[in-house]
């Protein structure tokens, strides 16, 4: 399909809120693209392995020719390095399940670990090798764990939660030890060639904490983490496929350049495009979602179309009443599943769709 | 001190998230010989009402939650083993689970809550829950309401492997079965065969109200 721009310039201009043959697409996808590499290999394999991981990227952009490649491998990353133990099954997203705090005096306990061994290595070097290939192609990012979201996957979101009220000092020096090996992380994707870092800000959403707590528990430690991403040389993306995100923090205060989200229909406190776009937020920053990952394994090719084409039309009508561009970017609100369910076609459909129907002329 | 003193006390703890005070109140309300059932009902599912209240309309959040059912929990240790089997046996029964394959247990927790502070016998099966013990569960306890969550979405598939097996075993007629977690969805739910998918726990166990 032959287009009036690259992606990098189309990117770029997103970026500016200037003009653009058509709206960015770029599905989050991920482990599934691992199903693109040869016969396949398992999960597991690509989860571990530094150039398959690297490789599921670049057949992604063969294959399907999205906008960008973020480079998300699962949210137990971290925590493993840390010494959880996480369940590695053949075929499944990987996920903790033993936690390393136990009692208040575990937080104290935490260190940095190496993030030349582990799978932080594995996460650097795949990225490195998926952003050296199409950096001059796509815009690439890495994909990092917030400081709360990382502490959570250590200790347990409902142990941590409760810590926060009986042990607050204990959950901050936890949070400076998450803060460092971020700080660590961040200095690596530096280093990938990656032009934009996502931290995944997850616990800054209304179901789970207020203002205060989230203020409390992450925001200084995600200015300080914002600010080394910039100068590392990278924009400060983020992603939180929460229902309810702190949008105000999360965007305007963080200066967020590209921020991506997931919609809730069925929660009416759930903002969806229109009231992302009216409120102001894709004002200077790009904002990226929100069809629903599930649409990705149980829906039929003419039913995700058809949902890709009216996000489209809602998007450029919202943009062109508020007198922005192009900052907006079709996308997934979360992870397309890893399944081996997932249909790979409707990830084709939904790219397609943003190229053939994306053209933004108010 | 009066059973309204008493039960104000027990409600407020709760909201504050106080199990000491709830454990404390829990023991004094026993020892002056008040009814279990209405120590439970005027004083911790009281309390845990307003705090699902002040949830719902985002006055407070997980945290204070948790913080509650944790007092709630630490009233109710003392006070269940009190009422007598006889007032029990109009009590409807749930089992909540987090299906096979998955550990992410908060939103269940917080289900379990609800349903406790609304009178239900709550079965906890916990995470990684094979589908025979739900199975197995529902007929052996007789339960009303099996509600499964799950957060991830390779595991979705649990949830219709559990209520295949309810129906297999012949039991699936006699039970709602709820579910949730953020990929499910109503109409995952119509298609595995579920009663009603849910946002929230307070809206939950609101609509299994109108449902048993």
């Amino acid at each position: 399909m032959s287009e009036a721009m690259t992606h990098i310039e189309r990117g770029m201009a997103a970026l500016s809120n200037e003009p653009v043959d058509r709206l960015l697409v770029s599905p989050l996808s991920m482990g599934v693209q691992r199903r693109l590499i040869g016969s396949g290999v398992t999960y597991r394999e690509w989860a571990h392995d530094p150039k398959l991981f690297a490789q599921s990227f670049v057949e992604g952009y063969k294959t399907y020719g999205p906008d960008m490649a973020v480079g998300l491998m699962d949210l137990s990353v971290m925590a493993g390095d840390l010494g959880a133990h996480v369940r590695m099954d053949l075929e499944n997203t990987p996920f903790v399940d033993e936690h390393i705090i136990h009692n208040p005096e575990d937080y104290e306990k935490l260190e940095v670990p190496d993030i030349r061994s582990g799978r932080s290595a594995v996460l650097l070097e795949g990225t490195k090798g998926f952003a050296q290939a199409l950096k001059d192609d796509i815009i690439c990012a890495g994909f990092v764990e917030g400081p709360l979201l990382a502490l959570s996957q250590s200790a347990g979101a409902e142990r941590l939660f409760m810590d926060m009220y009986t042990n607050p000092s204990a959950v901050h020096g936890a949070l400076e030890v998450m803060t460092d090996y971020d700080a660590q992380m961040c200095e690596g994707f530096g280093k990938t060639g990656v032009a934009g870092l996502v931290w995944d800000y997850l616990w800054g959403n209304y179901s789970c904490l207020g203002d205060a707590e989230y203020h409390e528990f992450e925001v200084k430690y995600a200015n300080k983490l914002n600010k080394l991403t910039l100068d590392n040389g990278m924009a400060v993306c983020v992603h939180n496929c929460a229902d309810m995100p702190h949008l105000k923090t999360q965007v305007k205060d963080y200066k967020t350049s590209i921020y991506s989200m997931a919609w809730y229909p069925l929660n009416p406190d759930s903002p969806s495009a229109t009231k992302v776009i009216e409120e102001g937020y894709a004002d200077k920053c790009v904002m990226a979602g929100n069809i629903d990952p599930q649409l990705f394994i149980r829906g039929s090719v003419e039913k995700i179309t058809k949902v890709a084409s009216d996000l489209t039309k809602e998007v450029k009508t919202a943009l062109c009443k508020r007198g922005l561009n192009s900052t907006f970017c079709i996308s997934s609100g979360c992870e397309v599943p890893p399944d081996l369910t997932t249909k790979l076609e409707n990830i084709r459909a939904v790219v397609d769709t943003v190229k053939k129907e994306g053209n933004l002329a108010c | 001190m009066s059973k309204e003193e008493l039960y104000n006390r027990l409600s407020e703890a709760v909201v504050g998230g106080k199990p000491d005070i709830t454990k404390n109140g829990a023991e004094e309300a026993l020892s002056l010989k008040f009814n279990a059932v209405e120590t439970i009902n005027e004083g911790l599912v009281k309390g845990m009402s307003i705090v699902g209240e002040r949830y719902a309309a985002h006055e407070v959040y997980l945290p204070q939650v948790l913080m509650s059912a944790q007092a709630m929990y630490s009233g109710l240790n003392i006070l269940l083993p009190a009422i007598p089997k006889s007032e029990m046996l109009d009590q409807k029964k749930c089992a909540v689970a987090v299906v096979e394959g998955d550990v992410h247990d908060i939103g269940k927790n917080i289900v379990k809550t609800m349903m406790t502070a609304s009178g239900y016998h709550v079965f906890d099966l916990g995470k990684d829950v094979p589908i025979t013990v739900i199975v197995d569960t529902a007929e052996s306890e007789n339960l009303d309401v099996v509600a499964m969550s799950t957060l991830m979405t390779p595991t979705m598939d649990a949830m219709k492997d559990a209520i295949d097996g309810l129906i297999e075993s012949g039991y699936r007629s006699k039970v709602v079965v709820t579910i949730g977690g953020p990929p499910t969805s109503p109409s995952f739910a119509e298609e595995i065969g579920a009663d009603h998918r849910d946002e929230n726990a307070q809206n939950c166990v609101t609509w299994l109200k109108g449902a048993l």
